[in-house]
């Protein structure tokens, strides 16, 4: 199947989500379309000193119930929450890929990514062992931490036998696990892998630690807005199914778009400050990967934290990379809504530009009532609309100066 | 049976996938479709109810975990020592 150069097209035939505005693709679409926000009030633990005290929380999620058709993974009921997500995600997209079994369970990937792992476990593990002095920690514990155990999970439930791994790249994790897939299928390695990134890190360690970078706003997520003052903790997970065309082709898979354009750049520069040139040159080599001019991009979904530092960098880096046409196309951050999930972001946000396409219909940057002077491009605020979409950039750019860039493209002919 | 043979076979009864009714002291381990991690959860939670210590690695065979009578009577034990330690302290 391996073409000459080992230049193989790669398209999505499924596509799974769970988000605080919705736990499936269709319900978080939906949301989208309503301009719903997924931030509210902090809960589910003792709050105590806390000083922040909203996120988006994925709220009523029923494991048991999502997860009744596992299988062959005996323990995902017992895994952490952040596993829960992932394997949430993966049985959805798996469903609307269709695949009962793989031809070669050896070509088949499973990269499931995840910025901190089972941390809500960790504090938990802690909290018995330093302060309610527990004689030993729960038998699983282990397992759940890993940060590699949903992919080890997916993979076990859907009989996956070749790279199973996890990535860990902060807010650019997903993004990174969708592409390294994406090379592997390009270059012969697989002929399918599941993809994406989950995170589930909210509890009082973690709002601490967020609190002490004081990048975390007490009111709302508002990317590109004059009075946005910081980014709002969200969890949840976005999976993909990506294929050789050949591999879908062959099987009678629907194809739901191409995964054309993929780069990963550093800025090797500072660990908090985002630099302009390594976001730019992610997004120009992922044109470059797609072999599109700037102008083909008609929605670019945009890493839009709602820092001061990034919203205005990132704007910055599209007028550099896409000139006149930064201002003709539409750029909207869907954190607005569902918040900054973290590495998980841009699994859900690559599921936000194969809807936009599928639907011609853009999501919108909620709570833009007023945009930074120096944030001057179409955010599409507040509601979404109607445009054709034939091709959109997903950006993820992660502490660390860590930058990954998707291009979606329509099914090829 | 007395208490600790009650809250043992309840406990095992939480870890198994298909719980059934019919357990007694001479139910054989290998019977109730136990695997390693449920070995290793039902060790936790049996500890955690008698507060004692069981001495169990899961790289070795568990000669004194045949049968939930078997267990029980280790658990027995452990809690007599454990008893006695404290009264020595």
């Amino acid at each position: 199947m391996t073409e000459v150069g080992g230049g193989r097209r790669v398209v999505v035939t499924g596509m799974g989500v769970v988000t605080p505005i919705g736990h499936t693709v269709s319900e978080f679409w939906a949301s989208c379309r309503r301009s719903q926000s997924g931030v509210g009030a902090l809960g589910g633990f003792p709050l105590d000193d806390l000083k922040i005290l909203i996120a988006a929380q994925v709220k009523d999620f029923d494991h048991k119930a999502r997860l009744r058709h596992y299988k062959r993974d005996k323990i995902i009921l017992h895994a952490d929450r952040y596993s829960w997500f992932a394997a949430a995600a993966a049985h959805e997209a798996m469903q609307q890929a269709a695949i009962g079994a793989f031809a070669d369970a050896y070509r088949a990937a499973c990269i499931i990514g995840s910025g901190a792992g089972g941390l809500v476990t960790v504090e938990a593990a802690y909290r018995d062992l330093f302060i309610h002095n527990k004689r030993a920690t729960h038998p699983l514990t282990l397992l759940r931490i890993i940060g590699s155990s949903a992919a080890a999970h997916v993979g076990i439930e859907y009989g996956v036998r070749g790279p199973t791994f996890a990535t860990c790249s902060a807010c650019s994790t997903a993004a990174h696990a969708i592409g390294i897939g994406r090379d592997y299928i390009r270059h012969g390695l697989v002929d399918v892998a599941i993809v994406g990134a989950s995170e589930s890190v909210i509890n009082y360690g973690t709002m601490k630690a967020w609190q002490a970078m004081h990048v975390l706003s007490p009111e709302g997520c508002f990317p590109f807005a004059k009075k946005r003052n910081g980014t709002v903790l969200a969890e949840g997970a976005g999976v993909l199914v990506l294929e050789s065309e050949a591999h879908a082709k062959a099987r009678g898979a629907k194809v739901l778009a191409e995964l054309c354009g993929f780069v990963m750049t550093s800025d090797s520069r500072d660990m908090v400050n985002p630099d302009i040139d390594g976001p730019s040159e992610a997004m120009r080599l992922a044109l470059e990967d797609a072999k599109l001019p700037p102008t083909a991009i008609d929605y670019l979904n945009a890493h839009g934290t709602a820092t001061t530092i990034n919203d205005r960098n990132e704007t910055n880096a599209i007028k550099r990379v896409f000139g006149k046409h930064a201002y003709a196309m539409s750029v909207s951050s869907t954190k607005s809504m569902h918040g900054h999930p973290l590495g998980a972001g841009g699994g859900i946000e690559a599921v936000a530009c194969l809807k936009a396409m599928e639907e011609s219909w853009v999501p919108p940057t909620i709570g833009l009532d007023e945009p930074d002077p120096e944030c001057d491009l179409d955010y599409v605020p507040n509601v979404g609309r109607d445009r054709k979409v034939g091709y959109a950039m997903s950006n993820s750019f992660a502490f660390g100066g860590l930058n990954a860039v998707l291009v979606f493209g329509p099914p090829p002919a | 049976m007395d208490e600790v043979a009650t809250k043992i076979i309840d406990i095992l009864k939480k870890h198994m996938k298909e719980p059934r009714d019919d357990i007694g002291l001479a139910t054989a381990l290998t019977d109730l479709k136990i695997e390693s991690l449920d070995l290793a959860m039902i060790v936790f939670d049996i500890e955690d109810t008698f507060g004692i210590e069981i001495p169990y690695n899961a790289n070795e065979e568990a000669a004194d975990f045949k049968t939930v009578g078997s267990v029980v009577d280790r658990v027995r034990s452990l809690i007599a020592s454990s008893g006695a330690a404290a009264a020595k302290a």
